[in-house]
This record gives structure tokens, C-alpha cells and sequence, in this order.
């Protein structure tokens, strides 16, 4: 080859290799071009392929469906390949894991819907956990509401263990959106979570003692209880007639 | 002899065969008349056979029995659950936290998990309650290969820990005992079951608050 020849090749290499696609790496072993739609996290790496070996070729071949399927709905693929391959590792059944994943993308496109189509992909991940664990959306809604996109993951995570460990749903949701309203306050919330974890071991009453006292000492506006209002009040008296 | 349309339970219907007919009569006709004590003759035979069924010599309890067959049938099924069950269940079976109780006296594993100073890297720690051959980390940092990470024990002690590179953000992850058994920290954050057992997750800090 030339000197002419190399220096044309080397000028057109961009063009033979075709533009770079960040996202595309996971799932070209896969040949699911189509994830390529998928908007994912860039700053999040995660070591997530499609390793179609680790299952039959039939549980393989419903997984793509499933994984197309998503891409087309604009779902994150990741979390749903994640289910997949811890399925594989537990030796789950392909028709369990066929399952699992279908019904994970449906909890996938339910928190998106109740987050937003602009949260990321852990929030959404976060938020398809907490309505597996039996959260009602609405709620989920409402944490989301305490923090600027991107954030609402660690909040969202503590108010699903605190509600797996048997804290009130209500309890819980107060405790975590007083707790992430306030400015970086992730450690907080992670402090929460390991002092109701530690307590609940006792039961679900030590859970909810723990998690008031707690509250007591990180959020300022949470004092003492106030009295009853019929107690500071004087009582009225009807005109007289 | 009387007329065989007489003779007839019935109105014979069109073009019936007459000679048949008057055969059949004949036959019935020809038949003796039934002896009146014969049906309660053969009634009390068939009791006096039933009643008195001859003893194979055994008690009663020991006297075949319908339940016998139920006994061995509910045998049979437990027998082939028992056996019918995979050697892969116990991967299912992870330590979750509704497993534990307040009356549980069971110790159960502890974890931590601390940032590496000065890198983007996590340590895991996991102290076993007994002695375990290998721990291994698994999690979506690894694409769930219980290959890919496994854990270090830690001099004698049932400590083992694992330090693996993570960026920022939420992570699940698990434990996998000696290859088969799946456990989660008790007190780590904990994620609902997906459909094959729970785990664990971790925030590594970094993030957008």
C-alpha cells in the first residue's frame, strides 16, 4: 500500500467504522440495534451485556422480544437485562425468568410514568422497586416531588426498606420527603435507614420509635408534639340572645 | 288359542311379524309360574353370603381398609416431593429481612460496605455466622457471575471482603455462599424480590442531590 492509499484510509476510517454510539456496546453482542434508541444514563457506567449463553436458546430468543419491546417504549434496557442475568445466576427457570423480566418492564414503565420521562434510569429502577414492594404510585409520585431530577433515587430507596421492614407506608413516606427536602441531606437519609434496620430486628414497633426519634434530632422543624388545640383555646361562648 | 293382537302388552304396531309374535307367547306361556318363596330365598342367601364373609385372620385394624390405599398414596407424593426437588432451590432460599424476629435466636451475617479512600472504589464486608469454604460478590457490577468477584477471607476469621470499582449511583447486590446458598446483609438496604429472592443495594456518593 502507498503513501496515498494509507492516508485515504486513514481519512476515511470514521466513515467505514460508522459513528460511535456509546450506548450500542451492551447490546450489539445481542444484535439489538434497536436499544440503541434507548436513552441511557451516560454518567453511569454499568457492566450490563446480554450474554445470550447463560440461557437456553429459547428463554435467548423471548428475551430479545422483550428487551426490542422495551427499546421501543423508550424503557432502559439495563435494569431489565440486570433481572435477566441474576435470573440465570440463581438458575431460575427461563419461563421464571421470562416472567420476572416482563413484569419489571411493566414496573419500569409504571414509575416512569408516575416520575417522569425525564428521570434516569436508577430512578426508575428505584421507583420500579418501590411499587414491587407494594408502595402505592401515588406516594412514589410524591417523594419525587422533594428533589430535582437525578436525585430521587436514595429517597426513593430508604422509603422502600423502610416500608419492607414494616414501618407504616405513611410513616415512612413523611419521614423520608421531610428528610429530602432538606439540602444535601442523601446521608441523612442513609442514617434513616440503618437506625430503623438496626431497631426493626425488635420489631416493627422499635422501627417506627426509632425512626420518630431520629427524625427528632436531623429535621429542625420536627419538635415535640404540639398540645391538643382544645387545650390552648379558650371556649366560645354562643352570643347571648 | 286366543288372538294374538290380544295376547299384546301393547297395540301392535304396522306390518309387525305375527308369527314371531305368537312364538314369543307361546314361550312366555310355556314357562312355569314363578314359586312365591323363591325371591326371599335367594335374598336371604345373598345376605347370609355377605354377612358371614369368611376371616382371613387378621384384627381389625389390620382388615384391608379403603384408607389403606390413601395412606399409601399420600406417602407416595411426599416421597416424590421430597425427592422431585432441585439442588438449585436453595439458591432461592437468601436471607431476607422478614426472615428475622425478635425471638429468632439465629446470629445472623453481618456486612459493610465503606468507600476506599482516595478511589471510586467500595469494600464489602461480610462476617458469616459459620464457617463458609468461599463467598463470592455478585451483583449488576458484575453482570451477576458469581465468577467475576470472589471475596477474600480475612486471617481466621469468618470475615470476607471483597473491593471492587463502582460509580456513582445505586448498585443491588448479593452474596453467594459456597456456590449454592444466596444471602443478603440484614441491615444494608434491602430490594423487594423481583421474583428469585431479595438483595441488597448500596449508594456509592457522587451523585446529584
Amino acid at each position: 500500500m502507498n503513501l496515498t492509499g494509507a492516508v485515504l484510509l486513514l481519512a476515511l476510517a470514521p466513515l467505514i467504522g460508522g459513528p460511535v454510539r456509546e450506548p450500542t456496546a451492551d447490546f450489539a453482542q445481542a444484535g439489538l440495534r434497536d436499544a440503541a434508541r434507548v436513552s441511557v444514563d451516560s454518567t453511569v457506567w454499568r457492566q450490563v451485556q446480554f450474554d445470550a449463553a447463560r440461557f437456553d436458546s429459547v428463554t435467548a430468543s423471548a428475551l430479545r422480544e422483550i428487551l426490542s419491546s422495551a427499546a421501543e417504549r423508550g424503557l432502559p434496557t439495563a435494569p431489565l437485562i440486570n433481572r435477566a442475568l441474576e435470573g440465570a445466576a440463581r438458575k431460575a427457570s427461563g419461563t421464571r425468568i421470562l416472567t420476572v423480566v416482563r413484569e419489571y418492564s411493566a414496573a419500569l414503565e409504571q414509575a416512569r410514568t408516575m416520575l417522569g420521562t425525564e428521570s434516569t434510569v436508577q430512578e426508575l429502577e428505584a421507583g420500579a422497586s418501590a411499587l414491587r414492594a407494594g408502595i402505592d404510585p401515588m406516594i412514589v409520585a410524591s417523594v419525587r416531588t422533594t428533589r430535582p431530577t437525578g436525585s430521587a433515587y436514595v429517597p426513593l430507596m430508604v422509603l422502600t426498606d423502610l416500608v419492607i421492614r414494616g414501618v407504616p407506608t405513611s410513616t415512612a413516606r413523611d419521614a423520608v420527603t421531610s428528610i429530602a427536602r432538606m439540602p444535601k441531606s442523601d446521608d441523612a437519609l442513609l442514617g434513616l435507614q440503618s437506625t430503623v434496620a438496626k431497631n426493626a430486628v425488635r420489631g416493627p414497633g422499635m422501627a417506627v420509635d426509632a425512626l420518630r426519634r431520629y427524625l427528632r434530632t436531623t429535621v429542625p422543624a420536627i419538635g415535640p408534639p404540639p398540645a391538643p388545640a382544645a387545650l390552648d383555646r379558650k371556649p366560645i361562648r354562643p352570643p347571648p340572645s | 288359542m286366543t288372538d294374538r293382537n290380544d295376547v299384546l302388552p301393547f297395540d301392535a304396531p304396522e306390518g309387525h311379524d305375527a308369527a314371531l309374535a305368537a312364538q314369543v307367547v307361546a314361550m312366555y306361556a310355556a314357562t312355569p309360574p314363578a314359586d312365591s318363596g323363591a325371591a326371599d330365598r335367594c335374598a336371604r342367601a345373598v345376605l347370609a353370603q355377605s354377612m358371614h364373609a369368611p376371616e382371613v385372620g387378621t384384627s381389625g385394624l389390620l382388615r384391608p381398609r379403603w384408607w389403606w390405599g390413601a395412606a399409601a398414596a399420600v406417602l407416595v407424593v411426599a416421597g416424590s416431593a421430597t425427592l422431585w426437588r432441585s439442588p438449585a432451590l436453595p439458591r432461592d432460599a437468601a436471607t431476607s429481612v422478614t426472615s428475622s424476629s425478635p425471638q429468632s435466636a439465629v446470629v445472623q451475617p453481618t456486612g459493610a460496605v465503606t468507600a476506599i479512600d482516595g478511589g471510586d472504589g467500595v469494600r464489602f464486608d461480610l462476617t458469616l455466622p459459620a464457617a463458609a469454604r468461599e463467598v463470592a460478590l455478585v451483583g449488576d457490577f458484575n453482570g451477576w457471575d458469581e465468577k467475576a468477584t470472589k471475596m477474600a477471607r480475612r486471617s481466621k476469621a469468618q470475615t470476607w471482603s471483597a473491593e471492587v470499582p463502582l460509580t456513582p449511583g445505586r448498585h443491588v447486590y448479593a452474596f453467594v455462599i459456597d456456590g449454592t446458598r444466596w444471602l443478603v446483609d440484614p441491615l444494608a438496604p434491602q430490594v423487594p424480590d423481583a421474583g428469585f429472592g431479595p438483595s441488597n443495594a448500596v449508594v456509592v456518593e457522587g451523585g446529584v442531590q
